[in-house]
């Protein structure tokens, strides 16, 4: 049993495994120690060694163990872009080359344009769920598709692509969106029909596409400079989601919509719509919104890559100083992921609000801290980040928080 | 002299301009400044690469700026006064976090490349659908960063391995998205160290964000769009003032100096036009007297009759226009001809001997608003005006400074730094003196944008004549000494 060792009040104190429960949340800060010795950061499919998660009622699920990869595993490149989880694939667009990673066997599988890829850097994938089709957003190379060994290639000179410089894909029924940095492009490849979206046919004030996400016959659109647009299949209307004070520096109220029209991720799950900016992150259930802050919430940065929901109660952020996950919404409690590699060392913070209840030291977690992408493979998520990719390995994942009846034992 | 250093030494929104040794800036920058190391500056600098020399996965503990104020706005023109905003941007420095410093510098190269974008041959232009416009300014700006390219070159090039520095040339035409294409290229393909570029406002925003991505130094000498620099992006630099501090000044002018309280508009219908007056419209409304009326006409046209006769029955003290000389030029002419002969202010793109030219007489007195003083006494700008005579035979314009002394930058860091692109955004970010360029001290903000004076220019005799915010006695607003949200708190301590 290990164990641990609690802050109260300042003063460091030796607690032993008796001490689980009857539990009520602990508002200090907590160092649980890994359970084996630290050892050196672990590349492929050597998993860093797992310290157990705190299994503890109220407590959000914690990742503690984790894989990492990078071009020493048979990555392309380490500066990982994109992240999609395609059955025991793992599709990965790096700055580049193209890579899949057979879950089952480890092995990395890469393309690069010798291999037909149309253009090195992939900044975007997505599979089609009929096909099996790759989707892939090129930075700079426009939109390909991946099916049958081929690669197919529609740019601005061939298509009706707006724009080469492509930062989101996303599969829509039969229609394949591509975010570009000139407008927004809708492609049905069954028809060969395209779709042009900029300011002439869209509230659009900026045209400049960054992400998009396609769910409950909503595509929403995340634009730089123009906050975030809903387009509804069935009616073909847009609605658009701005920062209601109209200002670039300052919000001035936190919950009275997206914090910010810089806009660099949507994500839409449970009928609840995630944003990120280089600002803060936001939340919107269809009535309320939420605004989230570095200062007052478990975001490690207001520098927001990407955004991934798991459900209404449940995202990801991907930011420049680590992992954030809001791990229960209703209690606004967060884990956040970061890893120090000067000392070999992860570590996980929980917290909610600005109240830390546990930090949990951990084998390394992230490749690196400048985390880009995530996408979730069931109780699993891979993490893409400026350095290498990451997998955090969801066994026992529950979400939300701990009920005290389901601990003691139950977890991992 | 009327140097932007004087100026820079008062503003207390940048007293941690300094990335290692925040506690000496006054005394540095109260002296006269100069390109030149000195030892203090040297220090700083070796002090600085040593601490940005780090592996893959540790950020250096750099110091970052922290603003007091955004931008030096005067508080009654701050946007929501009377109420705290949740959160305030811009005014900490940001970081970069990510591995690029330990990428190794190449080897076997035969030239150092830097990227110009820059709307230099002539296109089909969005705003018109006609004929692209801005080729004069962006070939201006091209002869500037030539020339600071073949001056370094003259002077031994990239030392470390005495190569030359070697400009590689991407036309910005003008349509929605091109640049982020040469932006892609330039960085992957070309594979150059930074960047200079660009004046569209929409082609630079789109620049920035491949830049972001690809990580590296986008420099701007060009756009004075305010919200260029408002996306919060560690790569992007700017060595011009942009229009929010020309507009604070126009403003003040206006309304603090002059008392006028009916002020109308006339605006080109692009986003030049659309996001240049933003700042006079909220200035203008936050002290009271809101614009009476703002007409947009299409960019390239010849008659304005449509929008001047509605300025005109609008009762007004006074018209601020906001578009290309060439427009301006023929507006205040037919202004004149149909009797109307308010006093007319414009932006920084009128002052030119185009507009001159144009207006002839009706150029009398037109006050503009602009980012450097062209005809002040200072012995480095009267060298870079006759070697820049003598090299391309035509007067160096504002584009063309502000182009050499961005490159000259640029090439200052690459000097620097070395070959590693995160590094170059280092030295440029967190050099502890500001650089001095032909058009002035740049004092750069948290965010990385000029916070150099800017002045009023005003048509007298034929000429246009220079004048800063204490030639005019231009009043200003109070600049509180701390930022928003903790206001209130020093307030109600009783400070």
């Amino acid at each position: 049993m290990n164990p641990i060792t609690c802050r109260l009040g300042g003063v460091m104190v030796l607690l032993t495994a008796f001490l689980v429960g009857p539990w009520t949340v602990v508002r200090e800060s907590i160092a649980v120690a890994p359970s084996e010795p630290n050892s050196p950061q672990k590349t492929g499919d050597r998993a860093g060694a797992a310290s157990p998660a705190p299994d503890l009622p109220g407590m959000p699920y914690v990742y503690t163990k984790w894989k990492q990869y990078t071009t020493k595993d048979g990555l392309p490149n380490d500066h990982i872009f994109a992240v999609k989880v395609d059955g025991d694939r793992v599709w990965v667009g790096t700055e580049d080359g193209l890579a899949c990673l057979d879950k089952r066997t480890s092995k990395i599988q890469t393309w690069g344009e010798e291999q037909g890829l149309p253009w090195r850097a992939v900044g975007a994938i997505d599979v089609h769920p009929k096909t099996g089709d790759v989707w892939l957003g090129l930075f700079g190379g426009g939109l390909a598709r991946f099916s049958g060994g081929r690669f197919d290639h529609w740019h601005q000179l061939n298509s009706g692509l707006v724009n080469d410089v492509v930062y989101g894909v996303c599969v829509e029924n039969d229609n394949i969106w591509a975010a570009t940095t000139a407008g927004a492009s809708r492609y049905n490849p069954v028809t060969g029909e395209w779709s042009i979206f900029t300011e002439k046919n869209a509230p659009m004030e900026e045209i400049w596409n960054y992400g998009c996400c396609y769910a409950d016959g909503l595509v929403y659109l995340g634009v730089w400079g123009s906050g975030v647009l809903e387009y509804n299949i069935e009616r073909g209307t847009w609605k658009d989601y701005l920062d209601p004070d109209g200002e670039m520096e300052i919000d001035l109220y936190r919950d009275d919509g997206i914090v910010h029209v810089i806009t660099t991720g949507v994500s839409y799950v449970e009928k609840t719509l995630w944003v990120t900016t280089y600002f803060g992150a936001s939340r919107y259930d269809g009535r309320h919104w939420r605004g989230y802050f570095a200062h007052e919430s478990g975001l490690p940065s207001d520098f927001n890559n990407a955004v991934i929901g798991r459900s209404a109660n449940e995202a990801w952020f991907s930011t420049d100083k680590g992992l954030g996950v809001l791990a229960d919404f209703p209690t606004d409690t967060w884990v956040t992921y970061t890893t120090d590699h000067t000392t070999h060392k992860g570590k996980a913070v929980v917290q909610q609000g600005t109240d830390v209840l546990m930090v949990i030291d951990t084998p390394p977690n992230l490749p690196h801290n400048y985390v880009l992408w995530v996408d979730f493979d069931g109780d699993d998520a891979w993490v893409g980040t400026s350095k290498g990719l990451g997998h955090a390995i969801g066994r026992g994942y529950y979400p939300g928080l701990r009920r005290p009846k389901d601990a003691l034992g139950k977890n991992n | 002299m009327k140097s932007k250093g004087l100026m820079f030494c008062m503003l207390p929104g940048v007293l941690v301009w300094f990335g290692l040794n925040p506690t000496t800036l006054p005394a540095a920058a109260e002296e006269e400044t100069t390109n030149e190391p000195d030892r203090a500056d040297q220090a700083d600098i070796e002090k600085l690469l040593e601490v940005i020399d780090v592996d893959p996965y540790e950020v250096p503990p750099l110091v970052l700026r922290r603003d007091h104020n955004y931008a030096r706005s005067a508080v009654d023109v701050e946007p929501f006064r009377h109420v705290t905003p949740f959160r305030e941007h811009f005014l900490e420095q940001l970081e970069y976090t990510g591995p690029g410093r330990a990428i190794p510098e190449p080897r076997d190269l035969k030239t150092v490349k830097i990227g110009f974008i820059g709307p230099i041959m002539s296109t089909v232009s969005v705003a018109t659908g006609g004929k692209s416009h801005e080729e004069a300014l962006g070939i201006a700006m091209l002869r500037g960063a030539q020339l600071a390219i073949e001056q370094a070159n003259e002077t031994g090039g990239y030392p470390e391995r005495a190569i030359p520095f070697e400009l590689v040339i991407s036309n910005d035409n003008g349509l929605w998205g091109a640049s982020g294409n040469e932006i892609i290229k330039l960085a992957y393909k070309d594979k150059v160290w930074a960047i200079l570029g660009t004046i569209d406002g929409a082609n630079s925003h789109i620049a920035i964000r491949v830049a972001l991505k690809a990580e590296i130094v986008m420099m701007n000498s060009g756009d004075t769009d305010p919200t260029f620099i408002e996306t919060n992006i560690p790569w992007v630099f700017r060595c011009i003032g942009d229009d929010r501090q020309m507009s604070y000044l126009l403003v003040d002018y206006l309304y603090r100096k002059l008392n006028y309280t009916r002020i109308g508009i006339i605006r080109g219908s692009n986003r030049y036009g659309r996001f240049g007056v933003r700042e006079i419209l909220d200035g203008a409304r936050r002290l009271g007297h809101p614009i009476i009326l703002e007409m947009a006409y299409q960019v390239g046209g010849e008659d304005f009759s449509l929008q001047l006769e509605r300025l005109q029955a609008s009762n007004l003290e006074a018209i601020v226009h906001w578009g290309n000389a060439v427009e301006g030029a023929l507006i205040v002419n037919q202004m004149r001809a149909m009797g109307m002969n308010h006093p007319y202010y414009a932006c920084d793109r009128c002052v030119s001997n185009e507009f001159l030219a144009i207006a002839g007489d009706n150029a009398e007195g037109v006050v503009c608003g602009y980012p450097w003083n062209p005809k002040r006494q200072d012995e480095d700008l009267e060298v870079f005006q006759k070697v820049f005579r003598q090299r391309f035979g035509v007067e160096p314009d504002t584009y063309s400074a502000h182009g050499y002394d961005g490159m000259s930058m640029l090439i200052w860091a690459i000097k620097t730094a070395g070959l590693n692109r995160a590094k170059i955004r280092d030295v440029l970010a967190h050099r502890a003196r500001p650089h001095k360029g032909v058009t002035g001290v740049i004092p750069l903000s948290a965010c990385l944008d000029d916070l150099g004076e800017v002045f009023l220019a005003r048509v007298e005799d034929g000429q246009w004549k220079f004048y800063s915010r204490q030639d005019l006695d231009i009043p200003q607003g109070t600049i509180a000494p701390r930022d928003r949200v903790s206001r209130k708190t020093a307030e109600a301590s009783g400070e």
